[in-house]
């Protein structure tokens, strides 16, 4: 059995990548704040249930996970209705890098990388539909494995790697129109088409 | 695009990921090692990953700290 007096400890070093997800997951600060406590308040009185040992970060995750779900998801769609438009082929590499060039590809490359300000990422995360918006927190956010976030969903693994990639191509789309506002893309490399990969 | 490189490209987020079986991950190892641009599109995909990594990770203010702590203590020992 988990020592309780051991959860505080162990359990407020993980507060940073918490509320980080919880900010993206509620879209809001105060939410997320509120998400974060009621999840540490969970799993605190859970903690006799935890299996000393085994991940404690998965197992929060898992608390904070489901506590979005069943209490402040807005988007009550089913995953079948959320349509993410024609994003399977959208690669930003090859948006961005078919300069003439390798150099000349690097250099662009290098400008939207270094460019991409956090407020635009943390928005275009957080324009995604929840379906795809928790898988992509908890893999590319938290690092969690496609097994890890499986069980937390409760969803096949096929299931996780098909929202993900979805999930991941919507947000390299979106990144694209925010380098783009930010004057970030050589006007060459800028064509009419918004989903064209080629 | 060559077969062996569309092949690359499928397992790419498997590979970034560190999902692929080990032994898969030496057929991709060896595409990339002779595939310059394959090579540059992997190293693109991990280094955004790593980009919205940070981008997206917070700072916690020192007094929502201190107000989840003083929760948990609130809380006390469960009864169990």
């Amino acid at each position: 059995m988990a020592e309780q007096v051991d959860f505080e400890n162990d359990a407020m070093e993980l507060v940073p990548q918490l509320l980080s997800a919880a900010r993206r997951m509620t879209r809001n600060h105060a939410d997320a704040e509120d998400l974060v406590q009621e999840t540490l308040l969970k799993g605190y009185r859970a903690y006799d249930s935890f299996e000393a040992g085994t991940n404690l970060r998965a197992w929060l995750f898992r608390i904070l996970t489901n506590t979005f779900i069943n209490k402040y998801r807005r988007d009550a769609r089913r995953p079948n209705e959320v349509d993410l438009g024609d994003v399977e082929d959208f690669f930003l590499y090859r948006k961005i890098g078919s300069e003439h060039t390798a150099a000349a590809s690097r250099s662009t490359e290098d400008l939207v990388l270094d460019g991409l300000v956090a407020a635009d990422v943390k928005t275009a995360v957080e324009e995604l539909p929840e379906t795809f918006r928790i898988p992509v927190l908890l893999a590319d956010l938290e690092g969690l494995s496609y097994k890890e976030i499986a069980d937390i969903l409760d969803v096949p693994i096929g299931t996780v790697m098909s929202r993900l990639h979805r999930g991941r191509k919507a947000l390299q789309r979106a990144l694209w129109d925010y380098a783009m506002k930010r004057g970030l893309i050589p006007e060459h490399l800028i064509d009419d088409d918004p989903v064209s990969s080629s | 695009m060559s077969e062996p490189c569309d092949d690359a490209l499928t397992s790419l987020y498997l590979f970034l990921d560190e999902e692929m079986p080990e032994a898969e991950t030496v057929r991709i190892r060896q595409h990339l090692a002779d595939c310059p641009p394959c090579v540059g599109h992997f190293e693109f995909e991990s280094r955004l990953k790593r980009v919205v990594r940070e981008r997206l990770a917070e700072e916690v203010p020192p007094d929502v700290i201190d107000r989840f702590r003083a929760a948990l203590r609130h809380a006390g020992p469960s009864s169990s």
